[in-house]
């Protein structure tokens, strides 16, 4: 009993809770502005894990610069995978419904093409690396110093981002394409650009919280799938298109795992995460912040 | 509206009857083959009577595979394996309609990823069963032989084959197509949508369960993590959507076409591989939506100019 209200824990869950809610805001960006599911962001996640498992043990360049690096590559892959295969797909398909089917296959496809590509380069086995493994102690709390530094970028960028939407003038253009398509379009906002840029920030977030995670746990191909389903749970906790709700689902989701594995056992996570995805989704699709915004 | 042909059925069932007399005619190596070609073939056809139709698209048909292989393995020493592969069937069957219920109330998008956690959650609770259990793959020796299953195999495909035909152009069928184009305009003129959805999910997933039964006998061993391997369902997707269309013909060109990249790719570069199936699935679904299946149609309409 002890443990479980031990600011260790909650210091765990804080961080489990914020990398969700970072790769969540990713997968958001993109179902908000576009209605497309992203299944493979959680191999956006894996590769820049890569990236900056590459940088670092190669060439050994630090990993804050990597998270940088990793941060621009998916972003650039997000934009390259927008004008070269979903504006296309956009275009010629005709019935919505199928557009969204389309696009899941499209997704999953790509999803199985990065895991084999990079498990073909690197081979399947776990891999990591050791930084910042030092264990700082405050307040009777001891934690890594690499699971600090992960908390605090992961929580700067995420009210950071959070910030960015609610206040620029593009993350006002994201908001209206949220609310509604066509009358984006009328208002003289350029729906096909907002669209390139949600892609580029979701995929580099995606590939931000990857480059964070590969400083806590070892990396394999095949990590991505967990937390493209985390991050469903979460933006289905939150609402789909609900940027804080987000936040709030990745908190909830990183304490219900946190808890839930410390009350029960590890081999008991997946179970935990699937059931939970399953048991809200049946529940209540829109959400449990997502109010009247029905999703589709 | 197409319908039924007793001569078409004919055909289909003379071809199998062939498929069926090639442990007299060939070597071990074409019957593996061919078994493997059944296999994927009885998969996507009982995947197209409910995905194909409805419009419904399932990312985890490998989950009744998986049941009806964990069925197999469980009933083994217990009862006759001639017994227990129908009896895989009949709880993949009920498995459907008991996951059924609650999921084809989603739909769209919701109703691909819920298919896929399912498929996921239900194989994780395996794995913990089994590892409570303290087995962590169990072995099932002295089954039948390999041509003895090659021919419940080869039964099982035309089953399949059979039923998306007649199925496919059966009033149900066109209720189900008609789910597909506008569930709510089906329903406002009569078609129970529930019940037909509820219907042909149950209906695709029987067979997948025998077949999973099948080749728990043929594999001799059963491990949880390969039985329910997401890659059975995306395998099956792929076959389907390189195939192409809603009717029987697509699996077949489909199947066909993977089982020789399989082949030629498995067993030395089986990244590669899966790198070409996504490649093809991301092809196919962009620029030849109406896949193998299409093309044959046009290039035999162009011939009749």
């Amino acid at each position: 009993m002890d443990a479980l209200l031990s600011g260790q824990l909650l210091l765990a869950a804080l961080v489990t809770g914020f990398v969700y809610a970072l790769v969540a805001l990713g997968l958001n960006l993109i179902y908000g502005t576009m209605r497309l599911l992203n299944i493979a962001h959680g191999e956006l996640v894996m590769l820049g894990a890569y990236v900056t498992f590459w940088l670092f043990t190669l060439t050994g360049v630090s990993p804050l610069i990597a998270f940088v690096v990793a941060m621009v590559l998916g972003a650039a892959m997000g934009w390259a995978a927008y004008r070269g295969i979903f504006r296309s797909a956009i275009l010629s398909t005709s019935v919505v419904e199928r557009l969204e089917a389309n696009s899941l296959l499209l997704f999953f496809g790509i999803s199985i093409i990065l895991q084999n590509v990079i498990s073909l380069i690197f081979k399947a086995d776990l891999r990591g690396y050791q930084y910042l493994d030092n264990v700082v102690e405050f307040g009777g709390i001891a934690i890594t110093g690499n699971r600090l530094l992960v908390f605090g970028i992961s929580c700067v960028v995420c009210v950071g981002i959070i910030l960015f939407l609610r206040y620029s003038i593009f993350g006002l253009a994201i908001r209206a394409l949220i609310q509604n398509r066509d009358a984006t379009a009328i208002v003289g906002i350029d729906v096909d650009r907002v669209q390139a840029i949600s892609f580029g920030l979701g995929f580099g977030l995606a590939a931000l919280a990857g480059a964070l995670i590969s400083t806590m746990q070892p990396i394999s191909p095949f990590m991505g799938f967990p937390f493209t389903i985390a991050a469903f749970v979460v933006i289905i906790l939150g609402g789909l298109g609900n940027m804080t709700g987000s936040l709030v689902g990745g908190l909830i989701l990183g304490f219900l795992e946190t808890y839930g594995v410390a009350l029960t056992a590890p081999t008991y996570q997946s179970i935990l995460i699937y059931g939970v995805f399953i048991g809200v989704l049946l529940w209540r699709p829109q959400g449990i912040l997502g109010g009247k915004r029905v999703a589709r | 509206m197409t319908r039924t042909r007793i001569p078409e059925i004919g055909v289909i069932v003379a071809a199998f009857a062939i498929v069926a007399s090639l442990p007299w005619l060939a070597g071990s190596y074409m019957v593996s083959f061919a078994f493997s070609l059944m296999m994927w073939l009885a998969l996507t056809q009982s995947w197209v009577l409910f995905s194909g139709l409805t419009g419904y698209i399932s990312l985890g048909h490998a989950v009744f595979f998986g049941a009806g292989a964990y069925v197999m393995v469980l009933c083994w020493g217990t009862i006759s394996f001639w017994l227990a592969i129908p009896l895989a069937g009949i709880i993949a069957g009920g498995l459907a309609l008991l996951l059924g219920y609650p999921c084809l109330r989603v739909r769209g998008p919701y109703f691909v990823i819920l298919t896929f956690g399912l498929a996921e959650l239900i194989k994780f609770v395996v794995v913990n069963i089994e590892s409570e259990l303290g087995q962590f793959s169990r072995v099932v020796f002295g089954g039948p032989g390999v041509d003895q299953l090659f021919h419940v195999m080869v039964g099982l495909a035309a089953i399949a084959t059979l039923m998306t035909y007649v199925v496919r152009r059966s009033r149900a069928g066109v209720g189900l197509r008609a789910i597909r184009e506008n569930e709510e305009a089906a329903e406002t003129i009569g078609v129970s949508v529930a019940r037909y959805k509820a219907f042909a999910f149950a209906a695709s997933a029987i067979i997948p369960g025998m077949v999973g039964a099948v080749m728990v006998l043929r594999t001799t061993y059963f491990e949880p993590l390969q039985a329910f391997s997401p890659i059975t369902s995306f395998t099956i997707v792929s076959i389907a959507i390189i195939g192409g269309g809603d009717d029987a013909p697509g699996p077949v060109y489909g199947a066909l076409f993977l089982v020789v990249l399989q082949e030629l790719l498995w067993a030395n570069w089986p990244q590669l591989y899966m790198i070409i199936l996504g490649l093809l699935l991301v092809f196919f679904v962009l620029w030849s939506p109406d896949g193998v299946h299409g093309w044959v149609r046009k290039w035999q309409l162009g011939g009749r100019k």
